[in-house]
């Protein structure tokens, strides 16, 4: 018997009391975790052990007009480095000394990067487009240190190098400005994004959806398994216009060509498609796709990311003789029959105006004298100085903006230039005068009129076609894929040039002696089988050489023209040694002749046994 | 009274108490071999659990058969037992994750704490059964604290905080149930409690309060972190608070007796300056358990880990669990100590809510036979033994669950049964065989 029983009984029963109390709270807060918060846990858990390893999509293809792939993408190994989910900070150091030592890069650069991965928890790619021979010493480390894993992804490739590159653009890393604006579009921070180029206007399109590997990872960030595969949809293709052989013409015939600096747009006269657009320098876009951060550095701070062909402006020279040639036909201003006296040189009042032939280096020269067809194909300036002011300013600038100068072509590239029309109406909305001494300028091409070497091309090729201004285009056709019907491009009509019939066939005329005639400043574009015609010029230029251009169209005879193009060497000096030779490349290329060996120079007027006797100035003060 | 003399086994087993008992044992078993499994010694450690399995039965058998009141003749013994077993662990112990607290036995190894712990229960009972006249006195109290506090020192020596953790409410319920002093035992509790909300309040006010002015109110409570003005101060302020209230009391004719009054501010001060003295001794890692339990938010990834990702182990579990050796969180290791501190989250993540309902139901069973049977204990001792054993399994029940769902700092206490100890397995399945031969003893002494 127990002394005090119930008393006992009764305070154990208390402890039963406070144990059930401790049960039933125990039991309330299981009923919470598990059952009220259980899908917010479980999608913690779900972060805490996966790990999603992105997969950069191929990008869309680009092809030439034959099917041929300009941009494409192969595959590449890229280091990349889940963090662990445990503190493991020391570790970071040995791995990042050991990686920038793989890598060729600096250690503490590395280091930066993997706290900062660690610190955000998301994986990051510690390199891209790995060398086979360092992927297989990489791979090695997998097993040293958790964390650090190999995979395979697309990356973007130009197997032509070297090729249209200012048309075709390249790809690059994300700057902050970029991501700023892009980060809630799908991108990450280490993805890459088109610049300049196809590259950047259709980076919407080119640019497919990331794939991915979502993997289960440990505590310490070992892969354990793959979860899930995120299939990637590759961008949609893009087939271009541009012919191979005649883009690769004009690329290599610019690089060699006197300054390696310059511009060559090929259209098709029918449509106004983009044969070839060049522009010099350019670049090798695989150079920023290298494994050497270095290298990259280096390439991008002198690439020369210049469009010459939609973003240079020059005076058109000589070139746009024939826009003043059509302007004096159509309005009846000039017959061409007359004849104009060429001495070599031009009074405008007690201004005398040179013919370009009185400069050449041989000697003081003159045409004599020249009716339209010569003067053309003479190039033959105080024909055009009269016949200038006989038509006069307002008429020439009408014409400018007929033939479309100083208007963009509209192509679809970003940075073009609409160029400077000259003439009394500009001035006067600028508030400055109009003199006669500008219309003199402006006959011969020259003065404050700017445009661009696709704006030249385009009116080539209005001249090819009897006028028809048609809107440059690159593209031919999209393939969207994912059962999305292709977009097929149309040509776009700009404008319209209203000439009378005789009016084109004298101007074709003119160009065909330019190139043909016996004093015609483009010989070196000739080829016997096909029916060439064009016409030069020579862009004055106050820091440095003549800039010398080239424009025409070239077909086979009877037949009507293949290809419109314009052509300018910056510094190249004289058309027949700029200009001309390139164009002679591109002619080959496109109708796959055998280049013939050039004949350089025009044939120029016989020399003046001595310099002209000045005519007397006209009655005046002296200045 | 009446004796029935039943005969056979089945009046003389508790089944209740034997289906929780080995329900817990089961569990134990499974969750241990899933949530070992992706560790490099997992083949070793399976075999511990079984050897442990077969010692604990062996002993759950013997102390069946043994009569339990040979534990009270030689509560001397016992003592001495584990007084010299702890000693000498300290001497030839094996050191592991820098505690001293394991002795090798050829194959297995041995923790004298953990047998120190029901020793402390067994000689408890023995000395409060015989100071059962004197029970209501507060020298009975002040001997059973000495009583244990050659042990405790002997574990806090190892050093292992966690067991010593224990001692206290055990020797508190097992007063408590001997029938001591309720005034007495609240004053021993207040100085506890007080010891132990000092450190808390100091982290609390450090994390919330880092750079407090002078003259703050934070600033103060940081400055009494130091013995110094602030500290006597409090204390002062203690004494004249009471010293006013006896004056009201007494203005008031309430019949409250002084010594009250001189006891409270006495206990307040004592846990005062114990709290300190704890404060300004606690290991860096102790610490940090304070910090991830008052401010989880401040170090995810740091202290507030593991709870934090016990959390989300029990959470994801839901209702029926990610199945055995398919828990991300246990399997993938970002839940740490996953077959030992943590068994109960794996649990909870792999067999979902009725795993831990189930485990929680076997124990509030457990529980709540041992406390029946102390009821139905022949003698003082029994009872005693009994109450010390359910005070022992509900707080290390409520320290267990409680850290693994987020309710209770990190202490480090296993959940006996379930966390992986092959020592704590065979040593409670020894005290289990007590309870059941206090159980098939309660009629008849024989």
């Amino acid at each position: 018997m127990i002394q005090g029983h119930q008393a006992l009984k009764d305070r154990l029963q208390g402890i039963w009391v406070i144990a059930s109390l401790i049960g039933a709270a125990l039991a309330l807060r299981l009923v919470q975790l598990q059952i009220v918060d259980n899908v917010e846990y479980r999608m913690a858990a779900e972060r805490n052990s996966s790990q999603i390893i992105y997969q950069t999509a191929p990008r869309g293809r680009i092809y030439d007009r034959d099917g041929d792939a300009i941009a494409t993408n192969e595959p590449a190994f890229s280091l990349i480095y889940l963090p662990s989910k445990t503190k493991e900070k020391a570790n970071l150091k040995p791995l990042a000394q050991e990686l920038g030592r793989q890598l060729k890069k600096d250690p503490d650069e590395i280091l930066a990067r993997l706290e900062q991965a660690v610190q955000e928890d998301t994986a990051i790619r510690l390199a891209e487009n790995l060398p086979p021979q360092t992927m297989f010493r990489l791979s090695e480390l997998k097993t040293i240190y958790p964390g650090v894993d190999l995979i395979v992804e697309a990356r973007r490739y130009y197997p032509y190098g070297r090729f249209a590159s200012h048309l075709i653009g390249y790809m690059s890393r994300m700057d902050p400005r970029s991501w700023k604006r892009l980060k809630n579009d799908g991108y990450r921070v280490d993805s890459r994004i088109g610049r300049l180029g196809i590259e950047s206007v259709f980076e919407r399109e080119l640019r497919g959806r990331d794939g991915g590997i979502r993997m289960q990872v440990d505590a310490q960030g070992r892969l354990k398994k793959e979860l899930e595969r995120i299939p990637w949809i590759a961008g949609s293709n893009i087939h271009l216009t541009i012919d191979r052989d005649i883009q690769k013409a004009a690329d290599d015939a610019l690089r060699t060509s006197k300054s390696g600096r310059g511009a060559a747009v090929v259209l098709d006269p029918g449509s106004g498609a983009i044969l070839a657009l060049s522009s010099a320098p350019d670049f090798d876009p695989n150079a920023l796709l290298s494994t050497d951060p270095e290298a990259v550095k280096k390439t991008v701070a002198d690439l020369p990311e210049f469009n010459n062909a939609i973003s240079g402006t020059f005076s058109p020279g000589s070139m746009f003789k024939t826009i003043v040639g059509a302007a004096g036909l159509q309005t009846g201003r000039v017959d061409p029959k007359q004849t104009v006296y060429c001495p070599g040189y031009f009074y405008l009042g007690r201004k005398m105006f040179h013919c370009w032939v009185y400069h050449a280096k041989t000697g003081p020269r003159r045409h004599g004298a020249v009716d339209f067809l010569e003067a053309l194909e003479h190039s033959c300036d105080v024909y055009f100085y009269t016949m200038g002011l006989k038509i006069g300013g307002p008429t020439i600038e009408k014409y400018e903006r007929m033939f479309g100068l100083g208007q963009k072509t509209e192509i679809a590239l970003r940075g073009e230039k609409s160029g400077h029309v000259f003439g009394p109406q500009t001035r006067a909305k600028a508030g400055r005068g109009w003199y006669d001494g500008d219309t003199v300028n402006l006959s011969i091409g020259q003065g404050e009129l700017l445009v661009t070497p696709i704006q030249m091309a385009v009116v080539a090729a209005a001249i090819a076609n009897g006028g028809t201004l048609w809107r440059p285009h690159y593209t031919d056709r999209i393939e969207y894929g994912q059962g999305r019907p292709d977009y097929q491009q149309q040509p776009e009509k700009l404008g319209q040039v209203e000439l009378k019939p005789e009016v084109w066939d004298l101007i074709r005329q003119g160009m065909k002696l330019v190139v043909t005639g016996d004093g015609g400043t483009a010989h070196g574009a000739n080829f016997p089988q096909l029916d060439v015609r064009g016409k030069t010029g020579t862009a004055q230029n106050s820091s440095g050489a003549d800039h010398s251009w080239f424009m025409g169209y070239a077909g086979w005879p009877g037949k009507p023209p293949q290809i419109a193009f314009a052509v300018i060497v910056e510094n190249g000096g004289e058309s027949w040694e700029g200009g001309v030779p390139v164009a002679h490349k591109i002619i080959a290329a496109a109708f796959h002749l055998e280049e013939s060996k050039p004949k350089p120079k025009p044939r120029l007027p016989k020399p003046l046994a001595e310099a002209p006797k000045l005519l007397p100035l006209p009655a005046g003060r002296a200045r | 009274m009446a004796v029935r003399a039943e005969s056979g086994v089945k009046g003389r087993i508790d089944w209740a108490f034997a289906l929780a008992a080995g329900g817990l044992v089961l569990m134990g078993t499974i969750v241990m071999l899933s949530a070992a499994s992706p560790l490099p010694y997992y083949a070793s450690l399976v075999q511990r659990h079984f050897v442990a399995l077969f010692g604990g039965i062996v002993l759950f058998l013997a102390a069946l058969g043994f009569n339990y009141q040979i534990y009270q003749d030689q509560a001397k013994v016992v003592y001495g037992l584990c007084l010299a077993m702890l000693v000498a662990v300290l001497v030839v112990g094996s050191v592991h994750k820098g505690h001293r607290s394991w002795i090798n036995l050829g194959p297995l190894t041995f923790q004298p704490a953990e047998l120190a712990r029901i020793g402390l229960i067994l000689v408890m009972a023995a000395f409060l059964d015989a100071r059962a006249r004197k029970i209501k006195e507060l020298s009975t109290i002040v001997l059973a604290v000495l009583l244990a506090a050659p042990l405790m020192a002997l574990i806090v020596k190892q050093p292992d905080y966690s067991t010593v953790l224990t001692f206290l409410p055990i020797i508190i319920g097992m007063l408590f149930c001997a029938g001591a002093s309720l005034t007495h035992l609240f004053g021993v509790i207040g100085f506890g409690a007080t010891a132990v909300a000092m450190p808390l309040l100091f982290t609390y006010f450090q994390i919330a309060y880092p750079q407090a002015a002078p003259g703050t109110f934070a600033h103060f409570i940081l400055q009494t972190e130091h013995f110094g003005r602030a500290t006597a101060l409090v204390m002062a302020g203690t004494g004249i608070a009471s010293f006013a209230s006896w004056k009201v009391s007494a203005w008031l004719r309430l019949q409250v007796r002084g010594m009250y009054f001189v006891a409270f501010p006495l206990i307040l001060c004592a846990g005062l300056i114990s709290g300190i003295t704890v404060n300004h001794r606690m290991k860096s890692y102790q610490r940090n358990r304070f910090v991830a339990y008052v401010a989880p938010q401040v170090d995810i990834q740091g202290a507030a880990y593991h709870v934090h990702q016990s959390q989300i182990a029990i959470g994801s579990g839901g209702l029926f669990g990610k199945g055995l050796f398919n828990g991300t969180q246990s399997q993938l290791g970002f839940l740490p100590e996953r077959h030992t501190d943590f068994a109960y989250a794996v649990v909870g993540e792999e067999l979902g809510f009725w795993g831990t309902i189930g485990i929680l139901g076997l124990y509030m069973l457990l529980i709540y036979r041992i406390v029946a049977i102390g009821k139905l204990a022949r003698d003082r001792f029994g009872l005693l033994v009994c109450a010390g054993l359910a005070t022992m399994f509900a707080f290390e029940l409520a320290l267990n669950v409680g850290m693994c769902l987020g309710l209770m700092p990190v202490a480090g206490i296993p959940l006996p049964m379930i966390s992986y100890g092959g020592s704590s397995l065979m040593i409670t399945m020894w005290a289990l065989g007590i309870v059941a031969n206090v159980y098939s003893r309660r009629y008849a002494l024989l």
